[in-house]
């Protein structure tokens, strides 16, 4: 019992960085901006993230600042893909080339590589905490982790009850009637790169600034991808995300206690888990429904005035 | 100022305005190397039903494209209410009163009715904007006589309905000059009435409708008055009764070209039996239910209708790319073959002409030498596994442009996408043909083409049927079947309603098209 | 027309007009990927520049030591073997549409069915390394055989796919290193050195590797494939419309599986050839930035084997000097992949001019 109430109270924070970044990418491909640079942004918001703690010593400004310096990035991904119309899988790739690069240099030449900091803390509830069962998993958390469910609800609200959501679908669905009906292609394009980076950003910040409370080179590790996949699994909707997040937060958490109660697993093999079980879930979600409730204009460029 | 409703108001001072409320000239526009529209001149005049009409591929499209914003003109004035302005894109056409409903639905899809009217139209708070829209526009369906469910999804409408959706939505807006692209394309002819009368209604109110079609009749009968356009220019602008149908052909066509009805001579054996076959879409639906008929040799047989009721998916039966549920599907010499893959039956001489000739007939990125001969190499007429011989293949394509007068082709490498639709269809005829195929199924093989195109065509499917062959043609050009078919169909609701011999009676079938299912 | 009698002012931005070109002679596109290319050289050179290495250094560099130094042009030709067959891998998947991004994870577990071999000593000695390529390819196959069957039959997307099994292989491989493959004698995790007559051997009399010998020849085969075969006749469709080319008889699904396979294969010879011919021995971290790199020289070479070479020689140069400036000029080597990175995006964006034109309307 001990066992499952310590696993279930260290979800959420194993959770946050797959509902974060799986929020942003459901942002942007609903857009019909497939991005596949997750991985990238997340690099990049991590290492800014880390970074600005140790200069500016507050972690709370250095979240905000790592979702804008990702945003800023996705804005030179914006441009590639929604601009330039260049395919929009090699630019993603790049992006994630590019962020390895520029994530190692900058914090080898700034020396913020494995330099531990303070970091932000779990908020004291007090008693609330004690109550059985769920009191630490409700009541035992870091500040982002109730946000994070805060942003949930925002921006699924602002997708399905306000004229700015009803736009970026329209121009992810089908951006030829959107156009016709004087709704900007580009401009949405871009607003939906912007915030949903911004927020793919963040979930890399909250690893380095919350989580291990310190920057490693490649320390995303693959959940940008992963959270790729659970775009898929979730069918581009919000609240499953964060139920397949929540999910993926479950696996994560249980890799090093599977050593800890004992169980003879090579360890590497409990490494690939993450990486099986998100194979397994896009295998389980290509079974499902025919539809696959992709945008209708997805990994599509647009340009107004092609020729039939 | 309070948003004015469109109908019923009609502002005194209008009447006496002379001037056109929208007039174009010398507008040139051309994509790449080809001029689409060369030194165009247009008016509009207030309260008028103006049809626009021209052959396909006459410049009509592109040149309402320009008035809705979408294309930008190269050159030439707009003149709105006589004054210049610029329209650069939909919004500014939006702002000016202009809304388009395009040939292709600018609808989204998965929204609901009121969705698609709100992204056009929406402004302050959202709820508070929804519910101004669907007030607005459920009082303009009313008095212009429609019904439609405005919170259904777009797709689950039928396609007049989903007509009627767009134009409430460009009416919800406000539009005072009204373009609609082929309108009746997909509509049987009471719906294309009934449409005709509510913008009749609408011109009566103030404001100007302009109906894009290739229809002689549409444009005698429901027009004010007809601007014709051929090859990108405008040719004359007249009223329906200052000329006769034969005049009005020339204007449009610049010379007459008038097909006439040959009916086969020779009929024989059943070639192709579909007994009672049925196909679920993937959603579970119904898409053919019970379907049968039977074709002989040196017959055409004719199936009408209207699209979406199954000819896609009959399409895709019968070159193998679907299989059927229940039900079977017989050769006269060979056995049943709905199991057969798409090579099997090519090797059996069925082919097929697809409707869709971007999707399923060329691959229009690949050169010419290469879309001709891809079934050759298939079959292993030009080389074997290891070598491919283009040298072959570039002989050979040469001949068959030659036989088949696909023009346009500077290079035997020139992309095919860069053919007319007429040429382009040519290439996939001489194809098809260059195995004197046993069975044709062609689907809307004219649709886009010039009448040139069109019955050279109907040329070849005409030989097809006389060298014994038994043809197919799914066509929702009730005029096209009437003129080729020897016996008619008429599939509705995924099956076969009604058959008529040739003479048929063209109200007849109309009714029942509609009448079943 | 004089302007100011028109109702509503256009701004500057809706003077231009952005249109889709059809078509575009050779030797522009040439020259505007070449533009693009050396847009992206300046930029990496501006970089350099404010990272402290001087501009005459550079050209010295970047230019001069690497071609008036067999050593390094040694070095250049033993790092464009793989670069190019890489390549190659993800060129014939972009033929098929099929996005191999498991490049790595194929390169991975090429070198493990190669290291398998010259580990267990399996065959004669005078076929070994034959043997250990033959593996390596057959692995790389095999490895991606699961995202190619995935894709086909239940449409999984082959991009996450391929990508996941990466990590994977990349924990495999750590399990073995880590485990019963761990050096018997240093007990580095890195696998025991390869015998010499299990290494791909320097050219007699010369003093290349004949790794990039290898290469050219999957080049070759690649041109006669794609380029006279068949098979490659027919792939063009599958690539151009898909549901044409089923609806005129292809099957589109087996050409898709051959090409996704002949990916994985060359994918493992790659890294068969990286741990035969430079390391000599299976390491953690052979394998790394051979994945995007070669999506990219695919990218980059639009498929074309020609160019794949010329731009696997490129990316070669740039890693071999890298190697420099890290060690006398303090450049960390990520800088390099910045460059890269920095390459592709202003190549990537050149091609942007190809099929478009922005035109001024009056």
């Amino acid at each position: 019992m001990d066992f499952f109430v310590n696993w279930v109270s260290v979800v959420p924070q194993f959770a946050v960085p797959f509902a974060l970044a799986t929020l942003g990418l459901i942002i942007c491909e609903r857009s019909g901006v497939l991005n596949l640079g997750a991985e990238g942004f997340m690099l990049v918001g991590a290492m800014i993230g880390a970074g600005a703690t140790l200069v500016t010593g507050s972690p709370h400004l250095s979240l905000v600042l790592a979702a804008l310096s990702a945003g800023t990035l996705s804005l030179l991904f914006g441009f590639l893909v929604i601009t330039l119309r260049v395919n929009q899988v090699i630019s993603g790739l790049t992006m994630v080339f590019f962020a390895q690069g520029f994530t190692t240099l900058v914090s080898t030449k700034m020396n913020w590589t494995n330099k531990a900091f303070e970091g932000i803390g779990k908020i004291d509830f007090g008693p609330l905490a004690d109550i059985p069962l769920v009191g630490r998993l409700l009541f035992d958390q870091d500040i982002v982790v109730y946000i994070t469910i805060l942003i949930f609800i925002v921006v699924a609200f602002a997708f399905e009850r306000t004229e700015q959501g009803l736009r970026i679908r329209a121009v992810g669905e089908n951006p030829e009637a959107a156009d016709a009906a004087g709704v900007s292609v580009v401009m949405n394009r871009y607003f939906a790169v912007f915030i949903g980076c911004m927020l793919v950003g963040l979930a890399g910040a909250y690893m380095s600034v919350v989580v291990s409370k310190i920057w490693v080179d490649g320390m995303s590790g693959g959940r940008g991808w992963i959270a790729i996949a659970l775009v898929i699994f979730a069918r581009w909707r919000f609240w499953p995300a964060l139920a397949g997040a929540a999910l993926f937060g479950c696996v994560e958490a249980l890799i090093p206690r599977i050593a800890a109660v004992g169980l003879q697993v090579p360890q590497y093999f409990v490494l690939m888990l993450p990486y099986v079980a998100t194979l397994t879930v896009m295998v389980w979600a290509s079974l499902g429904k025919n539809s696959s409730g992709a945008p209708g204009a997805l990994g599509k460029p647009f340009v107004r005035e092609e020729r039939n | 100022m309070p948003p004015t409703s469109v109908v019923g108001q009609l502002d005194p001072a209008v009447k006496n305005t002379a001037g056109f409320v929208l007039e174009l000239r010398n507008i040139v526009k051309t994509f790449g190397t080809f001029t689409a529209l060369d030194d165009v001149n247009f008016n509009l005049k207030r309260g008028e039903v103006h049809a626009l009409l021209g052959e396909n591929g006459a410049g009509k499209s592109t040149l309402m494209n320009i008035v809705c914003g979408l294309y930008a003109a190269d050159s030439g004035e707009r003149l709105h209410e006589g004054e210049p302005v610029w329209i650069s894109n939909p919004r500014e056409a939006h702002a000016l009163g202009i809304g388009m409903v395009h040939q292709h639905y600018k609808l989204v899809k998965p929204f609901s009715a009121l969705e698609n009217i709100q992204l056009e139209n929406g402004s302050g708070p959202y709820r508070t904007s929804l519910n101004r829209i669907r007030q607005k526009a459920t009082e303009i369906s009313k008095i212009i006589g429609f019904e439609v469910d405005l919170d259904l999804p777009v797709e689950q409408l039928s396609i007049s309905e989903q007509q009627r959706v767009e134009i409430l939505k460009i009416l919800t807006a406000d539009a005072r000059i009204i373009i609609l692209d082929e309108p009746t394309a997909v509509l049987t002819d009471m719906e294309a009435e009934n449409m005709f009368t509510a913008m009749r209604s609408l011109a009566a109110t103030g404001c100007s409708v302009v109906f894009v079609t290739h229809k002689l009749r549409e444009a005698f009968s429901f027009a004010d008055r007809i601007t014709v356009m051929r090859g990108g220019k405008t040719i004359n602008t007249v009223l329906p009764n200052q000329l006769d149908v034969t005049e009005l052909t020339t204007l449009i066509v610049g010379e007459t070209v008038v097909e006439s009805v040959n009916r086969s001579k020779n009929i024989g054996d059943p070639k192709i039996t579909l007994n009672e076959i049925s196909m679920k879409r993937n959603n579970g639906v119904n898409a053919i239910t019970d379907l049968s008929f039977q074709v002989r040799s040196g017959e055409i047989y004719g199936i009408a209708g209207i699209g979406g009721n199954g000819q896609n998916e009959l399409v895709a039966i019968l070159s193998g790319l679907r299989k059927i549920d229940t039900g079977s599907i017989e050769l006269n010499d060979v056995g049943r073959v709905e199991n057969a893959t798409p090579i099997e039956l090519r090797d059996l001489g069925i082919v097929c002409i697809h409707s869709d000739r971007e999707t399923y007939g060329l691959a229009y990125g690949l050169n010419i030498a290469e879309n001709f001969s891809i079934s050759g190499v298939l079959a292993g007429e030009f080389g074997s596994y290891i070598k491919v011989k283009h040298k072959l293949i570039h002989e050979a394509t040469e001949l068959a442009i030659e036989a088949y007068d696909v023009r346009g082709v500077r290079t035997l490498n020139q992309k095919a996408g860069l053919l007319s639709g007429g040429n382009a269809q040519k290439l996939v005829i001489a194809r098809e043909f260059s195995r004197e195929p046993s069975i044709v199924v062609a689907h809307s093989p004219c649709r886009g083409l010039d009448v040139r195109a069109s019955s050279a065509v109907h040329e070849y499917l005409l030989k097809a049927r006389d060298r014994g062959g038994a043809v197919v043609l799914i066509s929702e050009d009730l005029d096209e079947i009437l003129l080729m078919s020897d016996r008619i169909g008429v599939m509705s609701g995924g099956a076969i309603v009604a058959e008529f011999d040739a003479p048929a009676n063209r109200n007849e079938i109309g009714k029942s098209m509609t009448g079943h299912g | 027309m004089v302007e100011s009698t028109v109702k509503n002012q256009r701004n500057l931005f809706q003077r231009f007009n952005l249109e889709v070109r059809d078509h575009m002679l050779a030797w522009q596109q040439a020259v505007l990927i070449f533009g693009g290319l050396l847009l992206g050289l300046f930029l990496s050179a501006l970089m350099l520049v404010v990272a402290g290495v001087g501009v005459s250094d550079l050209l010295n560099e970047f230019i001069i030591s690497i071609f008036t130094s067999s050593r390094n042009i040694n070095a250049v030709l033993l790092l464009s073997a793989p670069l190019v067959i890489v390549g190659l891998s993800a060129a014939i998947g972009f033929k098929a549409r099929f996005w191999n991004i498991g490049i790595e994870g194929q390169v991975i577990f090429g070198a493990i069915g190669a290291t398998l071999i010259a580990n267990y000593d399996i065959g004669p000695d005078g076929f070994r390394v034959l043997l250990m390529g033959l593996v390596a390819a057959l692995f790389g196959m095999a490895w991606i055989a699961l995202p190619m069957v995935l894709r086909l039959k239940l449409q999984v997307n082959e991009i996450i796919s391929t990508l996941l099994l990466n990590y994977i292989a990349f924990n495999f491989l750590l399990h073995l290193l880590f485990g019963s493959w761990k050096d018997p004698i240093t007990s580095f995790p890195n696998s025991k050195i390869y015998d010499q007559f299990e290494r791909l051997p320097k050219l007699a009399g010369l003093d290349f590797n004949v790794s990039i010998l290898l290469a050219l020849a999957l080049v070759i085969i690649f041109v006669w494939v794609l380029a006279v075969s068949r098979f490659g006749f027919v792939l063009k469709f599958v690539y151009s419309n898909s549901k044409m080319a089923k609806s005129i008889g292809i099957n589109v699904g087996v050409l898709v599986a051959c090409a996704a396979l002949a990916s994985g294969a060359l994918s493992g010879i790659a890294g068969f050839t990286i741990s035969a011919s430079i390391d000599s021995r299976l390491t953690q971290s052979f394998f790394v930035g051979y994945g995007f790199l070669g999506i990219l020289i695919g990218f980059l070479a639009r498929n074309n084997p020609l160019l794949v070479v010329l731009f696997s020689v490129m990316m070669a140069i740039l890693m071999v000097a890298g190697q420099t400036l890290q060690v006398f000029y303090q450049i960390p080597f990520s800088m390099i992949q910045l460059i890269q990175a920095t390459i592709v995006i202003c190549v990537a964006a050149s091609e942007f001019f190809i099929h478009h034109r922005i035109r001024l309307v009056k």
